[in-house]
């Protein structure tokens, strides 16, 4: 493979950045909620909204910046739902996933064709982009790598926070005990239900941004069922990273690669099947869940209900 | 409390898996009518198109009732596995697999040159094989390893689907010869032979012959589950594996087994898609029946009666669907919406099935 050429390299390295932030965003959030005890496949929805409210708040109020604040809010409903489905009324956490995502697909699909139907090539105000001061003047390097949207740049600082929080504050052992021992967080007084419907909504939030990220920071458009997937590759990224900050942020980056190798290898000329670069991820993520790549240990009380 | 109203509530919950899910459907269909209302679409042109679509002709009907067996097929695989607790949400992919060893036994197999009915025959039974044997990859990963099946299942669902798009893109495998560069990324269409006959001559009622094969499925499947010694196994494993082995019930074999069975159902379902309806393979060839089968199975609780109304009112939901944005200017992203609204009232509902009554 030629990565000689210095551009190519800051060329591919840029847009798997990129190409990982969604899922990463998603993942972070994910990983949160399945620590507290809860599955979300409903990821994949919760994105699909934060990219379908951030696209049409953009386009009306001209500000990249309310977009994103409209998608965290639209993406509200979606998590209470899902988390009051399988929190309060204990139903099945995968079987209520599925149904959200479909009927956020229906709905998103269907606003869009009312709201943008007759010109669905609209161009949206995307958000500004940044460089950290003297990395962006590095020749080649810096346009490439490090001039991204400021969204990428909050998403890192997300990760080193919430790594913090779950490692060292009460916050991050309340987290850990809804969806490890449950019953010992009740018994110290604290909240089973209420850890776990704050972790569904802080999912709901980052796929939101992710969601956002998707249609705000680099397309700059709303298509149709435009997430295609990346929201359940969020959630491939939790089980490959094994529920641990660190490996999963590491799962996102290569699945940001895998994505950008689609589109590097033809222009460099290498003919490999793209089929078998989009389903390398989910062909590792299915070694990782069969132990084969080491040995997976998912918080115990994972989809299990909490019963007082 | 008085007798009466105590005996309301025992027919209320000796019936709740008719009138539950009926209630579900009713729900779900409301909601779509206000939807339609809402979009300023008069209700009368969207239900005339609605109706014109599903079942307001011979073709339409038929094209309806051949989009539920698919979805019925899935939905009978997805019960079955259910009996042991297990989740199958692979179908997408099942039928996917089933799909690609239909196509490359018709195409190029040598199927078509059989004698009497194999050439259509043995297309189906590779499909069959081949879903099974992706189904009972997840089976084997629960018994070897413990690995979570619906985990397994979907990640399975995408890697089909993704080989699918690979096996059309390449020349190499199933893509047609490529003659210039407008040559789509799909397959040659399959030989007349190797197409499911229809059940009558007149071509303006393409209702294909899978249509005998599925009931007699529902049926074995129906006895399987109730009438034999295989379909208390699979409750016994189901409800407590612990048990179940106590008791001497093999259960590896009875996961492996159920898990080959669910997914070849799947894999029919694609040779009947392929050989029946659509005669090329292309690319977004599954997209959407697994997941709709697996609502089907889902609707049903765990009774083939169940399946075969849950795909019927599915199949003709979509065809009804298409017909009324074509026509009407109705987004038939509301048959989607529908469908999660019955999915999540269904799910949520679980709650208060459940409930032992005192």
């Amino acid at each position: 493979m030629d990565f000689t050429s210095a551009p190519m390299l800051a060329l591919f390295i840029g847009s798997s950045l990129r190409l990982a932030m969604p899922m990463l965003l998603g993942s972070m959030g994910e990983l949160v909620s399945e620590r507290a005890g809860v599955l979300n496949l409903s990821v994949e929805g919760m994105m699909l909204t934060g990219a379908f409210a951030g696209a049409m708040g953009s386009l009306a109020t001209g500000s990249a910046t309310l977009g994103l604040v409209l998608a965290l809010a639209a993406v509200l409903p979606v998590a209470l739902l899902q988390a009051f489905l399988s929190i309060t009324l204990r139903a099945n956490q995968i079987v209520t996933g599925i149904g959200i995502n479909i009927l956020v697909l229906g709905g998103t699909t269907m606003a869009y064709r009312e709201l943008l139907g007759h010109r669905s090539r609209v161009q949206i105000p995307g958000l500004d982009k940044w460089a950290p001061p003297g990395l962006g003047d590095i020749p080649v390097f810096g346009p490439a790598v490090f001039d991204q949207t400021w969204l990428l740049y909050a998403a890192l600082a997300f990760v080193i926070a919430i790594a913090l929080v779950m490692r060292y504050t009460a916050v991050g052992l309340a987290i850990h005990a809804a969806g490890a021992e449950p019953r010992a967080l009740d018994k110290s007084g604290g909240s089973v239900t209420r850890v776990r419907y704050g972790a569904v909504v802080f999912t709901g939030m980052m796929s939101a941004l992710g969601g956002a990220f998707l249609s705000l920071g680099d397309i700059h458009t709303f298509t149709e069922g435009m997430t295609n997937g990346a929201g359940y590759l969020a959630l491939v990224a939790v089980i490959f990273g094994n529920w641990k900050v660190g490996r999963t942020v590491f799962a996102c980056l290569f699945f940001g690669a895998a994505t950008a190798l689609q589109f590097q290898l033809p222009a460099m000329g290498i003919q490999i099947p793209t089929a078998i670069l989009i389903m390398l991820p989910y062909v590792m993520a299915l070694l990782a869940v069969s132990g084969l790549v080491g040995r997976q240990t998912p918080p115990p009380y994972l989809t299990h209900a909490y019963v007082r | 409390m008085n007798p009466t109203h105590m005996a309301i509530e025992r027919q209320l919950r000796a019936h709740v898996g008719v009138w539950l899910p009926l209630g579900a459907v009713l729900f779900g269909i409301a909601c779509g009518l206000a939807l339609v209302a809402g979009v300023g679409v008069s209700l009368h042109d969207a239900i005339a198109a609605f109706a014109e679509g599903a079942w307001g002709s011979a073709y339409a009907f038929a094209a309806s009732a051949n989009r539920a067996l698919a979805l019925g097929l899935v939905g009978l695989g997805f019960i079955l596995a259910d009996r042991a607790k297990l989740t199958n949400v692979g179908g997408e992919g099942q039928i996917a697999v089933g799909g690609i060893a239909a196509t490359a036994m018709s195409l190029y197999g040598g199927a078509a040159q059989l004698a009497g009915p194999l050439p259509f025959v043995v297309p189906m039974l590779a499909a069959l094989l081949a879903g099974g044997l992706w189904g009972s990859i997840a089976g084997l990963l629960k018994v070897k390893f413990g690995t979570n099946e619906v985990i397994s299942t979907l990640l399975l669902s995408f890697v089909a689907v993704w080989i699918l798009y690979g096996c059309v893109q390449s020349e190499a495998l199933l893509r047609q010869p490529m003659t210039d560069s407008a040559t789509l990324p799909e397959s040659l269409e399959i030989p007349d032979a190797t197409h499911i006959p229809l059940l009558s001559d007149d071509s303006a009622v393409p209702l294909h012959g899978g249509v005998l094969v599925a009931l007699a499925l529902a049926l074995v499947v129906a006895i399987v589950l109730n009438k034999t010694v295989f379909g208390v196994r699979l409750r016994a494993v189901g409800l407590n594996p612990v048990a179940a082995r106590r008791a001497g019930i093999p259960i590896a074999s009875s996961i492996l087994l159920v898990m080959f069975f669910a997914g070849a159902f799947g894999g029919l379902a694609g040779a009947f898609m392929l050989q029946g309806e659509q005669f090329v393979l292309k690319a977004r060839f599954s997209s959407g029946y697994g997941f709709d089968g697996l609502v089907v199975g889902l609707l049903a609780r765990g009774s083939v009666k169940g399946v075969i109304a849950s795909a019927l009112l599915f199949g003709f939901l979509r065809s009804g669907g298409i017909t009324m944005e074509m026509v009407a200017g109705v987004p038939s992203a509301i048959v989607l919406i529908i469908q999660g609204l019955i999915i999540l009232t269904l799910a949520g509902a679980a709650f208060w099935l459940e409930r032992q009554p005192r």
